[in-house]
C-alpha cells in the first residue's frame, strides 16, 4: 500500500510512538477522563435493558450480512441504482482515491467538504485531493482541528480527544488570523462560521457510511454536529465512501444496530441526526445533490472472509473497545501508528497492512478482554489478538530476540530439572540484580526493573518445600 | 438466516423502543427535553399561537416556512406580522445560499416522530436543508404520525412515501470535541422546539 | 474410589511467593480441604502461549499436564490466570496432538483458589476472622473476564470482621502486566500499574488484595518502587493473617 503521508508504522515501533504519547501530561489526562465518561454513559444507557440480549442480536445481524457479504452487496447495489445512485467498486485505497479523484473531477470540483470517515482515512484520501488542487475541508468539529493542524484523530469517534482546549485554541486562532478567548463555545462558534462558508462553496460533499441498507439502497451516516447532513445537502454532488463489510441485510436492522452503536459509542439513546440517504435529490425536492455516488471498498475485507478473522468485518466502528482499553487509555489513539487505535485497531492493522508492518500491534495489548466485554456486535477481540500473534510468530517475523527467549525457556521449563536450575540461576543473579543500576543493564529484568522492583526468587522456592 | 428483528422481543430489551402500556406522548416529551428540545403539547386552534410564541421566543426576525406547512403558514401570516416576524418559503430561498444563511429560523413540520427517543422525522418535501440550516427550528408534530419506537418507524418508512433523504433528529446539533465539554449549534439549529399537535384537549405535560 | 485434591503453585507462586502458596495449602486445610501440592509441575504455559509462541508453550506445559493427569482430584490453582489457561485454553493448545484428551480431561479438574474456599464459606464465617484495616480487591482480568469469578473472592473478604473492603472504580481495570507486555512496553506497563496504584491511594486502602500472582508480582513491584503505595497481598495471604490457618 502506498500512503502520501508519513507512515509511522514502518519508521517507529509502538513502544516508541507510546513513549511520546505518556510524555504529554494533557493526554494522560484527558483521554481517560473521556473514555471513562463514555463507559459510564454507556452503562447508563442501559442500566433498565438488556444489554447482552440486545448485542446479541447485533452480532447475529452482522454475522448474516458477512456470511453471505456477495449477496448483500448485490442486493445493496441493486436497489442504490434503483435509487438513482451511481455505484462504484474499488478493490484497493489506490483504486478507490482515484475514484473519488474521477468523480471530483467530472464534477468540476474545487471545494469538498467532509464528514468525518475512517475509511477516507483509510486510505489516505485528502492529501491526494489536495494533490488535485482541490480544497478540502473536513467539517466534524474534530476533524476540522486535526486537518488545520496536519494532525490525525486520534479516536474512531473522538479525534481530539487527545487535545486541549489551548491546542485547539491555537489552531483556530492561527486559522482565522487573530486571537480567539480560550472558551469552548466561542471556539465552536468559530469554527462554526468558517465551515459554514465552505458548506456554502462546496461543490462536492464526501462521506463515509456507517451501514448500506441492501433492501432498500440506503446509506445511514450517524452524526451529533449536522455536518453529515450540511454535507449531503447542499453541495451539487455526494460521494459516501463505504467498506464493504458496512452492508445490513434490512432497514429494519438498524432497530438494533443504532442503539448498540450510538449506545456503545457515546451513551446516547440516538445521535442528534441519523441520515438515511436514498440517492440524489427527487422531483419536487427543494433540495439536495443532484448526483450521489457510492464507493465500496474492499482494501482487504473480502479477504478475511472464511479466515479466523472473518468476524472482525462485523465491526460498527462504535469506539467502545478504546474506551475500555487499559492501553489505550495511557497511551491514546496515535501510538498505534496507523487508522484504528485501541483493540480493533491492533486486530485490524496486522490484518489490513500485513504482518511485517503492522504485526506488532496484536502484542500492544495486556490480553486483558475488557474489549470483548463491552463490544456490541460481540467481536472475540481477546481470541483475535491471540491467533494474530500465533501468526506472527509462525510468519517469523518477530525480532529475533524474542524468538531465542521462547525456545530457551521452552527448553528450560519443559523439565524438572533444568527448571530448577534456572530457579537457582536466577536467585544468584538477583543478588547483584538487587541495585537497580545493575539490574537496569539486564535484557529482560532491566525492562521489569526500569520502573519495578525486580521480585526476588525465594531462597527457598515452594518446590524445596515439598521434600 | 435470520429474520427481522421481532418487535415483542425488542421492546423488551432496547432503549429506542417503547414499553408496554407506556404513554407514547409522555415518552416523546420526556425524551425530547432530556436533549434539550423545546416541547409543547397542544390542540390544534392553538397550534399557531405556540409556533409564533416559540419563535418569538428565539427573538427570530426572518424565518423560512417549509411547504409541507402549506396552510398553517397562512393562518400564522396575521400573528407573525403583528410579532414582527417576517416569514418567506423554504422552497423559496433554498436555492440562493444566501438567502440561506440569513434565516433565523425556519418552521417545518415532518414526516413521523419517535415517542421512545424523543426525535423527529424531516426530509421530504420539506428539503434536507429545511430543519437545518437556521440557528433555531420550529417543528410541528402531529401526534398521529407518532410512532411507538425505532422499529416500528423503520417497517413503516417505505409507507411514509418516497424521499431521497431522511433524517432522524433528536434535539439541536451539538458537539463535545473540546475537551467534552458539550456545545450545542455545531452545524445544525442550537434551539429546537416542538410543537406537537393532539386533536383532543391536551393534558398538560409535567 | 475416593479422590485426592491436588494444588499446583504456578510459576510465579513457586519461585516468587512461595509464602502465599504456602497460605492457600493453610488455610484450604482449616477449610477442610487438604490439597497435595504437586511436584515436578513447572508451568502452564501461559507466557509463550499468549506471546503466540504455541510449540514452545506446549512444550512447557506438557510436563505440567502430564504431571496432572496422573492425579485424581481438582486441580485447585492459587494464581486466576494460570487456571483459565489450565481451564479453557489448554484443549486448544494441545488439539490435535496425543495429549489432546489429558488436556481436556485435566482442565475440567481445574479449580481456582477463591471458589474452593467459597465453597466452604460457612467454615470460613465459623472461624471469626479478623483483620484491621481498608481493603481493595483488584481482579485478575482472566478471573474475572474468562472464569467470571468476582463474587467469591469478595465474599471471603466479607467474612473478615475489621475489614472494611472499600470499592475501587479501578478494580476490573487491567493492572498492565499481561505477561510478557510487562517487559515488552516497560512504560506503558507501569503507567498502567499507576493508575491502579493512584485510585487505591485515592480511596485510602492499607492493602490491595488480589489472587493472582502475576498481577502481585507487577502491582506490588511498582508499589514496592514508589514507596508510596499500599501493601499488595494475595487473598490466601490476608485471609491466613486474619486467622484462616
Amino acid at each position: 500500500m502506498t500512503t502520501l503521508r508519513p507512515d509511522p508504522l514502518t519508521t517507529s515501533t509502538f513502544r516508541e510512538r507510546a513513549r511520546a504519547q505518556l510524555a504529554k501530561p494533557f493526554l494522560r489526562e484527558a483521554v481517560p477522563k473521556a473514555t471513562d465518561h463514555a463507559v459510564a454513559a454507556l452503562r447508563t444507557r442501559f442500566a433498565d435493558h438488556d444489554y447482552e440480549a440486545l448485542r446479541e442480536l447485533g452480532r447475529a445481524i452482522r454475522a448474516e450480512a458477512i456470511a453471505d457479504l456477495d449477496r448483500h452487496l448485490a442486493d445493496l447495489e441493486q436497489a442504490l441504482v434503483a435509487n438513482g445512485v451511481r455505484v462504484h467498486h474499488a478493490a484497493d485505497a489506490g483504486a478507490a482515491r482515484d475514484l473519488i479523484r474521477g468523480i471530483v473531477r467530472d464534477a468540476g470540483g474545487r471545494t469538498v467538504v467532509k464528514v468525518k470517515s475512517m475509511a477516507t482515512e483509510e486510505i489516505d484520501l485528502n492529501p491526494a485531493l489536495a494533490a488535485d488542487g482541490v480544497r478540502v475541508v473536513e467539517t466534524d468539529l474534530g476533524e476540522y482541528v486535526v486537518q488545520l493542524d496536519g494532525d490525525r484523530p486520534s479516536h474512531i469517534i473522538a479525534p481530539i480527544i487527545h487535545k486541549t482546549r489551548g491546542e485547539v485554541r491555537e489552531s483556530l486562532s492561527r486559522a482565522v488570523g487573530r486571537e480567539l478567548p480560550d472558551d469552548a463555545a466561542a471556539l465552536t462558534g468559530v469554527a462554526r462560521a468558517q465551515l459554514r462558508d465552505a458548506f456554502m462553496e462546496a461543490d462536492v460533499g464526501i462521506s463515509g457510511a456507517n451501514f448500506g441498507v441492501a433492501d432498500t439502497g440506503t446509506i445511514c451516516l450517524v452524526t451529533n454536529e449536522g455536518n453529515g447532513r450540511m454535507c449531503t445537502s447542499l453541495p451539487r454532488v455526494h460521494i459516501a465512501l463505504m467498506g464493504v463489510e458496512r452492508v445490513v441485510p434490512r432497514m429494519t436492522d438498524l432497530a438494533v444496530l443504532l442503539p448498540l452503536l450510538t449506545g456503545a459509542g457515546t451513551g446516547q439513546l440516538v445521535t442528534s441526526y441519523v441520515n438515511l440517504l436514498s440517492g440524489p435529490r427527487r422531483p419536487g425536492e427543494p433540495d439536495g445533490p443532484e448526483e450521489m455516488h457510492v464507493v465500496l471498498l474492499d482494501n482487504g475485507r473480502r479477504a478475511l472472509r472464511g479466515t479466523p478473522y472473518e468476524e472482525v468485518l462485523h465491526c460498527i466502528r462504535c469506539g467502545a473497545c478504546q474506551n475500555v482499553c487499559p492501553v489505550y487509555r495511557q497511551v491514546g489513539g496515535h501510538a498505534y501508528g496507523w487508522v484504528y487505535g485501541g483493540p480493533i485497531g491492533a486486530v485490524l492493522t496486522p490484518l489490513f497492512r500485513g504482518q511485517r508492518d503492522g504485526g506488532e500491534l496484536s502484542q500492544a495489548t495486556s490480553l486483558c478482554g475488557a474489549c470483548d466485554d463491552v463490544c456490541p456486535v460481540k467481536i472475540p477481540l481477546h481470541d483475535l489478538l491471540l491467533s494474530l500473534r500465533r501468526d506472527r510468530a509462525a510468519a517469523g517475523v518477530a525480532p529475533r530476540g524474542e524468538r531465542i527467549a521462547a525456545r530457551l525457556w521452552s527448553w528450560a521449563w519443559a523439565h524438572p530439572a533444568t527448571y530448577r536450575l534456572s530457579v537457582r540461576l536466577a536467585r544468584a543473579a538477583s543478588l547483584p540484580a538487587r541495585h537497580p543500576a545493575v539490574a537496569r543493564r539486564l535484557p529482560l529484568a532491566g525492562r521489569w526493573a526500569a520502573g519495578r522492583t525486580l521480585p526476588r526468587p525465594a531462597r527457598r522456592p515452594y518446590h524445596r518445600r515439598l521434600r | 438466516m435470520t429474520a427481522a428483528p421481532d418487535p415483542a422481543l425488542l421492546a423488551r430489551i432496547a432503549p429506542t423502543e417503547l414499553r408496554p402500556g407506556e404513554d407514547p406522548v409522555t415518552r416523546f416529551v420526556r425524551e425530547a427535553r432530556l436533549v434539550q428540545t423545546a416541547v409543547e403539547v397542544t390542540t390544534r386552534d392553538r397550534l399557531a399561537a405556540a409556533v409564533t410564541e416559540a419563535l418569538r421566543a428565539e427573538g427570530a426576525r426572518r424565518v423560512a416556512v417549509a411547504a409541507d406547512l402549506a396552510p398553517l403558514r397562512y393562518e400564522m401570516a396575521a400573528r407573525l406580522r403583528e410579532a414582527g416576524i417576517e416569514a418567506v418559503r423554504y422552497e423559496d430561498v433554498a436555492p440562493d445560499r444566501d438567502a440561506v444563511r440569513d434565516l433565523d429560523a425556519t418552521v417545518t413540520g415532518c414526516m413521523a416522530a419517535v415517542a421512545a427517543t424523543g426525535s423527529i422525522v424531516t426530509g421530504g418535501a420539506a428539503g434536507r436543508g429545511g430543519a437545518l440550516v437556521a440557528p433555531v427550528h420550529v417543528c410541528v408534530v402531529e401526534r398521529s404520525r407518532l410512532f411507538d419506537g425505532l422499529l416500528a418507524l423503520l417497517r413503516a418508512l417505505p409507507d411514509l412515501g418516497a424521499a431521497s433523504a431522511i433524517a432522524l433528529q433528536t434535539g439541536p446539533s451539538r458537539t463535545a470535541d473540546i475537551e467534552k465539554t458539550l456545545i450545542l449549534g455545531m452545524h445544525g439549529p442550537k434551539a429546537v422546539h416542538v410543537v406537537v399537535v393532539v386533536d383532543a384537549p391536551a393534558t398538560p405535560a409535567p | 474410589m475416593a479422590t485426592e485434591p491436588v494444588l499446583f503453585p504456578t510459576c510465579l507462586g513457586d519461585i516468587v511467593m512461595p509464602e502465599a502458596v504456602r497460605h492457600a495449602v493453610v488455610t484450604l486445610r482449616a477449610c477442610g480441604v487438604a490439597p497435595r501440592p504437586v511436584r515436578n509441575a513447572t508451568c502452564c504455559g501461559q507466557p509463550g502461549y499468549n506471546a503466540g509462541h504455541h510449540d514452545e508453550a506446549r512444550r512447557v506445559a506438557r510436563r505440567t499436564l502430564r504431571v496432572l493427569d496422573r492425579t485424581d482430584g481438582d486441580v485447585i490453582v492459587p494464581a486466576g490466570s494460570c487456571a483459565a489457561m489450565m481451564r479453557l485454553h489448554w484443549r486448544e493448545l494441545f488439539a490435535g496432538t496425543r495429549d489432546e484428551r489429558a488436556a481436556v480431561r485435566v482442565g475440567r479438574r481445574v479449580r481456582e483458589l477463591s471458589t474452593v474456599l467459597a465453597d466452604r464459606v460457612d467454615v470460613v464465617a465459623a472461624r471469626g476472622l479478623a483483620w484491621p484495616g481498608r481493603a481493595g480487591y483488584h481482579d485478575s482480568c482472566h478471573m474475572l473476564r474468562e472464569l467470571r469469578i468476582a463474587v467469591e473472592p469478595r465474599a471471603l473478604l466479607g467474612h473478615v470482621r475489621d475489614l472494611e473492603l472499600v470499592p475501587l472504580s479501578s478494580s476490573e481495570r487491567c493492572c498492565g502486566f499481561g505477561g510478557t507486555f510487562s517487559v515488552r512496553y516497560p512504560e506503558v506497563s507501569v503507567a498502567m500499574a499507576d493508575s491502579k496504584l493512584d485510585d487505591a491511594r485515592q480511596a485510602g486502602v492499607d492493602v490491595l488484595v488480589s489472587a493472582d500472582p502475576g498481577c502481585l508480582m507487577q502491582l506490588g513491584g511498582r508499589a514496592t518502587r514508589r514507596g508510596d503505595g499500599p501493601r499488595v497481598v494475595h487473598l490466601a495471604t490476608l485471609l491466613w493473617e486474619a486467622g484462616l490457618r
